[in-house]
């Protein structure tokens, strides 16, 4: 029963719900990643899009309490603008990084927002991006980046001096296609969200192939497209099952845990909106937001497009020092957080 | 002796997103507008005073300066019946003139055909920016859109003149022989030679064009010198469209409306000098409008969409002054937390079709309104 | 393979898809034109830029905040598709049953119904009617939520008969109220909220929420209607089966496809005033329509075989709309092979074209053919060939210098250049006169060489310059 025990332990507990979505300010807008600091100040990257205005692409500071401390970054091609910012990571100096898939660099900025300077380039050579995505720091302070479309991962200093790179196009061991999401373990051990196949593979801190886990559907333990991973402290593995709408609970060693669809409530900002808006607020109350209906091609994206509580678009995963779960949806515009079950 | 008339031409900005009118022309004797505005607000000792009541927000630096020269009518509480708070419905209820059905023509497209029943000029109409707006659409109506005027027109990848003039005269060889075939091909064909014709006359105009003005580098400022490029040129344009924004500020308010309104008062300031410059300040009529205000109790960073708007109409020859009642921030006289509308925009545009263009009001604001005196009735002779 | 073969086919590609490349045009013309025929009718398994590669790099285009974001999934599906007539008989729906944003205000609902046209577009045309009815874009956009029980609201009822099936003048003003009655209670799930969050343009706090179809059987009249000289107990259901059987139905849908796929017809509203351009073929596809007892596919089976379809008399008698025109020339660059930065601004163009897809003029639709040309219409038409086909480094471009090259060392004749650059631009047919003014340009820019290594920089400009004017040429714009 011992192993139940732990089990129990591990399984998730909705707590609340953080943000909301708006153009620019307080507010996201299609958040595509977060990080948190030292002082547990969350920093959501907001990943917009072509058309939208231009300081909706931003970084959004705030707590979980919903406490706003502002936004830094906009839309553009200059220093501490982005295109398609994809990653945030922060090092153990409180330095926040922001990927840029189109840039091909990296935007270096302070706590408080301000920008430092940006590395990198486009290519296919070592040290060079294309397409830079999921960023994590490993337990040496050296960066990882997801190179998506040269299906590699590169590790970096975090002055961006290349140290090492793994992986190639392909779906054999230790192969990727398109990778996303990063994470690393205690050990210093790197998973990677390999999107394209389906799956999360294991990687030594050399970049030697360990283990993969998950195969492609939609039955439990099964992956579509996984965005994010990340690493408890007892090496259980979270999974943002991106093309499931879900997050999937692994085991230390890739058996199936648990399975969660999300359960969003009303976030404080939430709450400011629907107290100056009371129609909507009433008209809200009214309906039924759960309707029992069928989904074009039973399809998880389409049901969670009609119930607004479920996952739509989960994509990062952060814990934080409580080893509490914080799961970034981008086409919610919010972040759910769990805990665990004790 | 008749003295030669000028023609008279008119400038529309269009502020999109829902310009904040409570925070635009600015209630800061009434009492109810600081309690309603707890964050989102600007403080008494910071409006530019208008009177005891009423004053601009310190952005409108340049228009308040407008404003003490008489050149300035505000229209306050701007909307229509039954409002809708949907940006691009709104917009388009504001472009038609239509507020019940889905109108099929634009409110200035109808004006440039009473203007030029035949299209014979193909820049009567010209859109700075991207795309066409729908107020200037209107079928058999020539319009141009420019979104950058010194290399408008046909070919503008094309590096290099000899190699342009080059691909331009065979294209206009081409268009010219395609009207010897069938009916389609015709059409297209004159078409064509329009718009290579068009196009010519409008990337001129910044080579004939010299003032002592200098606009500021964002797009409301080089769009509207691009405006005065093209007016005082003088080569038929009567309408010009443009617009701003995003003003649609639901959150960062105070500094992304404080932003915006600098960038387009200054423009508009910058104009008018302009125009004076060019002794045209007369000929000239600026309309500033947005599709909607916004809610009267702020959600602590932004205000939500709402009803009740402010518009300018700035212009040499404008009677200058406050025009309709401010709306009551009263709760009882508030429309659903928004300001209730008291004049019809309709009537904006009724006034400016008969008294500026000399055009039938009726088919310019889609029915009968009544005229505000910010323009004196044309005379007739 | 004689060239006036590759040149029938170009005209179907053109008209059952967006065009096709040379390269796919002399594969066509290989399996012979019947065959071509099957292949582009055979959708069972249409394979496009993957939806979750949308998904990823532009969340906007599944999730929706936006207006626009629909079509641009939309203009990547019809550019990358492998099955271009599905995407086409899709444009073909929407442009009849017309649903726009302007009433609508929610882009997921509009995008859900392209879906539902494509599902249902090339089947019985009873079912497309059925779930046209039932789709909650198409509720809201014809008030059908305010369609109840005791007090009918005419609208979607009339639109059916007038606008997506028979056309006015076959039935009576009984008749529309009758078929109102039978559509009473078919609404959308939580209808207050839904309608006030479009009203007030609200995607708070969480971004849009998706519409779902309801029917409120306790607002549903189940009364005896007398329809159309049928009395029943009718529902909407056997409102479309009596609707599908007339020959006005017949008749409007048989113009529809000749004006969409054969050649330009007037504007629908003038049809009751005007006879068609070619009678005896509405006569035939109206035959066709009750021979294969409403399958759309089996319809557009025989008009494409047909001989009136096949006549050079209505070669180019068509001006391609902006939605083809964008499509057709990012489909010839080749370089949309997988989500761009820059294909936001490719829907954009098309709207600056006049065409925004999912915003119609009108209930009506478009009106089409030279309906689409005006000054500033042409000018962002030319511009935009010009601009993307005139690109040297897409793979597209990369062929056309390899087929000029593949002529040889020295310099190429003017004459051989316009040649290969109209063959290259899926075959097109331009007037003698039109072709005599591109050898001049040719010339007159100067000669184009091919050396050994190939064609320089210099070479290739000018070759990229011949491409630009045949783009803006008149015949480019007629399909």
């Amino acid at each position: 029963m011992a192993t139940q025990g732990l089990e129990q332990g591990q399984s998730l507990r909705y707590v609340r719900t953080v943000g909301m979505t708006t153009m620019r300010g307080r507010g996201f807008y299609y958040p595509i990643d977060s990080a948190m600091s030292n002082s547990g100040r969350l920093y959501v990257l907001s990943r917009s899009f072509e058309r939208a205005v231009s300081d909706s692409m931003r970084v959004t500071m705030l707590n979980e309490d919903g406490e706003y401390y502002g936004v830094f970054g906009s839309a553009g091609i200059g220093d501490g603008q982005f295109r398609w910012p994809c990653g945030i990571a922060i090092n153990d100096q409180n330095r926040v990084f922001v990927t840029d898939e189109y840039l091909n660099r990296v935007s270096v900025f302070n706590e408080s927002g301000e920008f430092l300077k940006h590395w990198g380039s486009g290519g296919e050579i070592d040290g060079m991006l294309n397409g830079p995505s999921g960023i994590v720091f490993d337990q040496d302070n050296n960066v990882l980046i997801a190179d998506s479309r040269n299906h590699r991962i590169q590790k970096f200093t975090s002055d961006g001096e290349f140290l090492q790179s793994f992986g190639e196009y392909g779906n054999g061991d230790g192969c990727l296609n398109l990778p996303w999401g990063l994470g690393v373990d205690q050990q210093g051990e790197i998973f990677v969200a390999d999107w394209g196949n389906d799956r999360i593979q294991r990687f030594t801190p050399n970049g030697e192939f360990v283990a993969k886990y998950g195969s492609p559907g939609r039955q439990e333990g099964e992956l579509i497209k996984p965005a994010g991973v990340i690493v408890n402290q007892e090496g259980y593995i979270y999974v943002a099952d991106w093309g499931n709408e879900r997050v999937q609970v692994f085991g230390p060693d890739g058996e199936f845990v648990q399975k969660i669809r999300g359960q969003a409530t009303n976030s404080e900002w939430a709450e400011d909106f629907l107290g100056v808006n009371v129609e909507e607020a009433g008209a809200r109350e009214r309906a039924n937001l759960e309707p029992d209906i069928d989904y074009f091609n039973d399809d998880p994206h389409e049901e969670s497009s009609h119930i607004e509580k479920l996952f739509w678009g989960p994509v990062s995963l952060m814990l934080d020092s409580e080893s509490r779960l914080f799961i970034t949806e981008t086409n919610r515009h919010r972040i759910q957080v769990y805990e665990r079950d004790n | 002796m008749v003295a030669e008339v000028k023609p008279r031409s008119l400038v529309i900005v269009q502020l999109s997103g829902g310009n904040d009118a409570l925070n635009t022309v600015i209630p800061y004797g009434d009492g109810l507008y600081y309690d309603w505005r707890k964050e989102v607000r600007i403080e008494q000792d910071r409006v530019l005073k208008i009177n005891n009541h009423l004053g601009f927000n310190p952005a409108l630096r340049s228009i308040k300066n407008l404003w003490d020269n008489e050149k300035v009518a505000v229209i306050n509480g701007v909307g229509y019946p039954e409002p809708n708070r949907s940006h691009f419905r709104s917009i388009d209820i504001w472009n038609t003139g239509e507020s019940v059905g889905i109108g099929e023509s634009g409110w200035l497209g109808r004006a440039l055909r009473e203007i030029d029943p035949n299209g014979e000029n193909p820049i009567a109409g010209v859109n700075f920016g991207k795309g066409l707006p729908r107020a200037l659409s209107c079928k058999g109506v020539p319009v141009a859109s420019v979104s950058d005027l010194e290399n408008y027109g046909l070919f503008p990848d094309i590096q290099g003149e000899r190699s342009r003039d080059l691909a331009l005269s065979a294209f206009s060889q081409i268009y010219g022989s395609a009207m010897a075939h069938d009916n389609v091909a015709q059409f297209i064909g004159q078409t064509g030679i329009d718009a290579l014709k068009g196009a010519d006359i409008l990337r001129t105009a910044p080579a004939q064009y010299s003032s002592a003005v200098e606009y500021a580098n964002n797009p409301i400022a080089q769009s509207m010198k691009s405006i005065a490029q093209v007016l005082t040129a003088d080569i038929g344009t009567r309408v010009f469209y443009t617009q701003h924004g995003s003003f649609d500020t639901h959150a960062a308010e105070l500094d992304t409306h404080t932003k915006l309104w600098t960038e387009t008062s200054d423009a508009i300031g910058d104009f008018m000098e302009d125009m004076k410059e060019h002794n045209l300040e007369d000929d000239v009529l600026v309309l500033v409008w947005s599709e909607f205000g916004r809610r009267i109790k702020d959600n602590s960073a932004g205000t939500d969409h709402g009803s009740g708007g402010t518009a300018f109409v700035i212009g040499g020859t404008v009677n200058g002054g406050l025009y309709g009642d401010y709306p009551s921030l009263k709760e009882t006289d508030q429309l659903e937390g928004d300001l209730h509308f008291n004049n019809d925009f309709r009537s904006i545009y009724s006034t400016i079709a008969e008294r500026w263009l000399g055009v039938d009001p009726s088919i310019v604001s889609n029915g009968y309104f009544e005229q505000h005196e910010f323009i004196s009735p044309l005379a007739y002779n | 393979m004689p060239e006036n073969q590759i040149e029938l086919i170009a005209h179907l590609a053109r008209r059952a898809g967006f065009g096709a490349t040379r390269e796919e045009l002399e594969e066509y013309a290989g399996i012979g034109y019947e065959a071509t025929v099957d292949k582009l009718l055979d959708t069972s398994s249409p394979k496009w830029m993957s939806e979750y590669l949308i998904r990823r790099y532009h969340p906007d285009e599944s999730s929706m905040l936006a207006g626009l974001s629909g079509l641009e999934a939309w203009l990547y599906r019809m550019i990358t598709t492998d099955t271009p007539l599905l995407e086409k008989m899709t444009l073909f729906w929407h442009g009849i049953f017309a649903t726009g944003y302007p009433k609508v205000l929610n882009a997921k609902p509009l995008s859900d119904q392209i879906r539902m046209f494509k599902k249902y577009a090339m089947g019985d045309f009873r079912n497309l009617l059925v779930e046209m009815a039932k789709d909650p874009a198409m509720i809201i956009w014809l008030d059908n939520q305010q369609n109840h029980k005791d007090s009918i609201n005419e609208n979607f009822g009339r639109e059916l008969l007038e606008l997506f099936s028979m056309g006015v003048g076959n039935y009576t003003e009984d008749d529309v109220k009758e078929c109102a009655r039978a559509f009473t209670g078919w609404t959308i799930g939580n209808c207050e909220y839904m309608e006030l969050r479009s009203a007030r343009d609200s995607d708070w706090p969480y971004g849009r929420i998706s519409w779902h179809y309801e029917f409120d059987a306790n607002d549903h009249d189940n009364g005896e209607k007398e329809f159309l000289g049928r009395k029943g107990t009718f529902n909407g259901e056997d409102i479309v089966e009596i609707i599908c059987e007339q020959e006005a139905t017949a008749r409007f849908i048989a113009r529809h496809i000749y004006h969409f796929f054969v050649a330009d017809e007037p504007p629908v509203p003038q049809w009751p005033y005007q006879a068609p351009r070619d009678p005896e073929a509405i006569d035939q596809i109206v035959q066709a329509y009750f021979d294969n007892k409403y399958d759309i596919r089996s319809v557009m089976k025989f008009v494409f075989n047909s001989d009136f379809f096949k006549s050079e008399d209505c070669w180019y008698e068509k001006v391609k709309s902006p939605a083809e025109l964008v499509t057709g020339v990012m489909r010839l660059t080749e370089s949309v092979d997988r989500p761009q930065y820059e294909h936001s601004s490719r829907q954009l163009r098309m709207q600056y074209m006049g065409q925004t897809l999912s915003n119609p003029p009108s209930v009506e639709g478009w009106d089409g053919g030279t309906t689409w040309i005006d000054t500033g219409a042409l000018v962002e038409r030319m511009n935009f060939a010009s601009e993307e086909l005139g690109r040297v480094e897409t793979p597209g471009s990369n062929e056309l210098f390899n087929k000029i090259a593949f002529e040889g060392s020295g310099d190429i004749d003017a004459d051989r250049i316009v040649d290969i650059c109209l063959k290259h631009l899926g075959t097109i047919n331009v007037k003698d006169d039109t072709r005599s003014k591109l050898v001049n340009y040719v010339s007159k820019n100067g000669v184009i060489k091919v050396e050994d290594q190939g064609i320089d920089e210099i070479g290739k400009e000018k070759i990229a310059g011949v491409v630009k004017l045949i783009a803006s040429t008149p015949e480019f714009q007629r399909a």
